[in-house]
């Protein structure tokens, strides 16, 4: 799987989920260094060629927040965050603070390794500059040049709104997206932070394009942090 | 009685001829040394005015007024010792005489009176203000009762009594009394419920039992205790001494809700400061429980992928994955629990999608447990509702996972999302197709660690906290939750409500 040689930096202080992690990475033959504090992960990242940062909130001697803002300062390495279910407002702070994906304790080792995927996947994407012209996840595809999008190969019809933010999901397949963050890409800043706006159209985009909007298959929802557009 | 009626008579009979004799004595000095007579008339009306001030009521002063003048005719006018009169102008001056004396007489007769009112009422106060100063130090009942029997026997002079009532309502089998020596004494009372069904009938009264008259003491929620006053001073209470005894009653009263409520009060400030103590322990253990458990789950998951699927051990590592994430899903419930039972934390409620929260939750649910199907029947129009999202996230996993547990190996579960436009609420319906609930389960399902009486206690049917944690959320969230059979088919029916409007709902 592994071929580019990527370093990745696990960043936990909990025996256990850090030999879970490095075994996991290990297993898919990735390369990896594995520190318990912020401040020798900080350490690390400075002197060595760092790929992907898996962290975790909850560490000993500060909080890993910090390390995100730290790290943003000058490096846009993907940094996939873990943390325990009751810290929504972290998650969300985290990953409007920079931070790329994240994971909830507990989780299996499919789910970190599709993070893993989908960071470094985003990441050359988005290293490299060709322009995406279309994309497509299942029966749901889009065009970036003709502002179209299509389900089962049919035009489907769209808000120009309900475009804006079906574009915005497929330039971050497989990314969770705050709503935070979604509100200000399609409001603009000045709309400050009202969620119902967006669940309304969420809901109503669902409508459009999931067979059964309680169990989609495309947009997904993050609970207290926002949506996902799943890849395939 | 009687004789200190006829001794009172006798005394004021003497104090009305002494006083006479004195004056007529006084008068025949001022005669001899050739005073006017109407020195001698003054004499007799101070006489008067003394009679009636020492004398009780008007009729020693009228009589003492009548002697007075007739002493007067007899004694100091001509023709002398006869009633009859030389001088005609004497009439005028006997009747001006009698008439002011009578009046000097009914004058002083009332001024009396009101000192001796004066005097009742000083008495009353003080003894009321004596007993309401001592009960402010009274710390308990029994001292409460102790003063006011005291007190009550001082000012009403009887040997009076107290029953105290528990802080359940139930007489106590001993009441207090005064005795002769002045001490107090507990004596046995033998039909205290009695007595209290009795009292219990009147309002403001009394009932009159063989050796007592039983007054209640009314608090502000129920009887306190029962004033006993021996009959044959009860039978004899004037208009003050009643009104002293029911001041008296009433203040006993307010002294003895006093003591009661700072008892509750600090009964249910220990209580809160144990629950909070016990939800922060609970919340704290919970929390540290949960990262290790993370950890033997995610080791577990790692050893069963490093472990041949036909080495013998696979079946232990799989029991410990499996054990773990039980105690991890009742680590989350337990901390939901306590977020609520904090109390002080309100729901932190927004409008939400019903279907972004059912998404998630089957997630979650389809991560740990294949081989499910899951259906939802939504409306097909968009209604936010008020809640709490994580917990009915938590509401929706704990009945998948109820809804899981009880059904066969086809699983397949049935979620339907109404809206009750005339009941302003929306209604969710999770339907299994397992073997039902057992009607004796029915009514105690949401109780927490309930489990069936009908199965063994093994590891699918471990304490159920989650049940009795969807309905404390769903009840926080100001709706209902139910548990039946299905009609249509075998299975359990779970329905819970949410109300489309946020209203005012706080949690108990």
């Amino acid at each position: 799987m592994s071929t580019f040689n990527e370093m990745i930096l696990v960043v936990e202080d909990d025996p256990q989920i850090r030999n879970f992690l490095c075994y996991t990475l290990h297993n898919e033959e990735f390369n990896y260094l594995s520190v318990g504090t912020a401040q020798t992960a900080l350490n690390t990242i400075v002197s060595e060629q760092i790929d992907l940062i898996i962290l975790d909130l909850g560490l000993p001697d500060f909080d890993g927040l910090e390390v995100i803002k730290k790290v943003r300062e000058w490096s846009d390495v993907p940094i996939i965050v873990v943390s325990a279910r009751d810290q929504d407002k972290e998650k969300a702070n985290a990953l409007d603070l920079g931070a790329d994906d994240y994971l909830t304790k507990p989780f299996s080792a499919t789910e970190l390794l599709a993070r893993i995927r989908v960071a470094f996947r985003h990441y050359y994407k988005t290293s490299s500059s060709t322009i995406q012209t279309k994309a497509h996840v299942g029966e749901l595809e889009i065009d970036f040049e003709k502002r179209l999008v299509y389900l089962n190969k049919e035009v489907l019809h769209t808000t120009p709104m309900e475009y804006k933010l079906l574009a915005l999901f497929f330039r971050n397949i497989g990314k969770v997206l705050t709503t935070k963050f979604i509100i200000k890409e399609i409001w603009g800043t000045a709309y400050g932070n009202d969620t119902q706006a967006l669940r309304t159209m969420m809901a109503g985009l669902r409508r459009k394009i999931e067979e059964t909007p309680a169990q989609p298959k495309y947009i997904i929802t993050e609970v207290g942090v926002g949506y996902r557009l799943v890849e395939e | 009685m009687k004789n200190w009626k006829v001794y009172d008579s006798l005394y004021s009979l003497i104090v009305v001829t002494l006083f006479l004799l004195i004056a007529s004595g006084t008068g025949y000095l001022f005669d001899q040394a050739g005073f006017p007579e109407t020195n001698i008339v003054i004499v007799y009306l101070l006489a008067i005015l003394l009679i009636s001030r020492f004398t009780k009521g008007y009729w020693y002063g009228i009589v003492a007024s009548i002697a007075g003048t007739l002493l007067f005719n007899y004694l100091f006018t001509s023709p002398y010792y006869t009633l009859a009169v030389d001088n005609p102008s004497y009439i005028i001056t006997f009747v001006i005489m009698t008439t002011t004396a009578l009046i000097t007489s009914a004058i002083t007769t009332r001024a009396k009176k009101n000192t001796i009112k004066a005097q009742e009422k000083e008495a009353e106060t003080k003894a009321l203000y004596n007993l309401t100063s001592r009960l402010t130090d009274a710390l308990d009942i029994h001292e409460i009762a102790e003063i006011s029997t005291r007190m009550l026997s001082d000012a009403l002079n009887c040997k009076a009594a107290c029953l105290c009532f528990d802080e359940n309502g139930k007489p106590e089998d001993y009441y207090t009394q005064q005795s002769d020596t002045g001490e107090l004494v507990y004596i046995k009372i033998e039909d205290a419920i009695d007595l209290k069904h009795q009292v219990e009938g009147v309002r403001m009264g009394y009932v009159i039992n063989e050796a007592f008259y039983d007054w209640p003491i009314y608090g502000q929620e129920n009887i306190l205790g029962i004033i006993r006053i021996p009959v044959e001073k009860a039978e004899e209470l004037n208009e003050t001494q009643t009104r002293i005894l029911h001041s008296m009653i009433e203040n006993t009263a307010l002294a003895m809700d006093r003591v009661y409520l700072a008892y509750q009060r600090l009964k249910s400030h220990e209580e809160t400061t144990q629950e909070r103590y016990r939800g922060n322990l609970l919340r704290g253990i919970s929390h540290d429980l949960r990262t290790p458990l993370s950890g033997i789950m995610a080791t577990s998951e790692m050893l069963i992928e490093m472990t041949d699927s036909i080495d013998p051990r696979i079946d232990m590592i799989k029991a410990i994955n499996k054990d773990s994430i039980w105690l991890h899903s009742l680590v989350e419930n337990v901390l939901s629990l306590t977020r609520l039972q904090n109390g002080k934390l309100a729901l932190t409620k927004e409008k939400e999608a019903i279907e972004e929260i059912i998404d998630q939750s089957i997630r979650q649910i389809k991560k740990r447990i294949e081989n499910v199907k899951i259906r939802v029947t939504m409306p097909d129009e968009l209604t936010l509702v008020p809640m709490d999202a994580k917990l009915i996230m938590q509401v929706f996993i704990n009945l998948l996972e109820n809804a899981v547990k009880h059904s066969p190996n086809v699983k397949v579960i049935d979620i339907i999302v109404e809206l009750a436009y005339e009941s302003g609420s929306m209604v969710v319906r999770i339907k299994d197709n397992g073997n039902g609930i057992a009607e004796e389960d029915l009514n105690n399902i949401f109780e927490p660690f309930y489990t069936s009486s009908t199965k063994h206690a093994d590891a699918k049917n471990r304490i159920g906290l989650g049940l009795s944690i969807c309905e404390t959320i769903v009840k926080a969230h100001g709706g209902e939750i139910k548990a039946k059979n299905r009609e249509d088919k075998h299975g359990a029916e779970f329905i819970f409500t949410l109300p489309l409007e946020d209203g005012n709902e706080y949690i108990q």
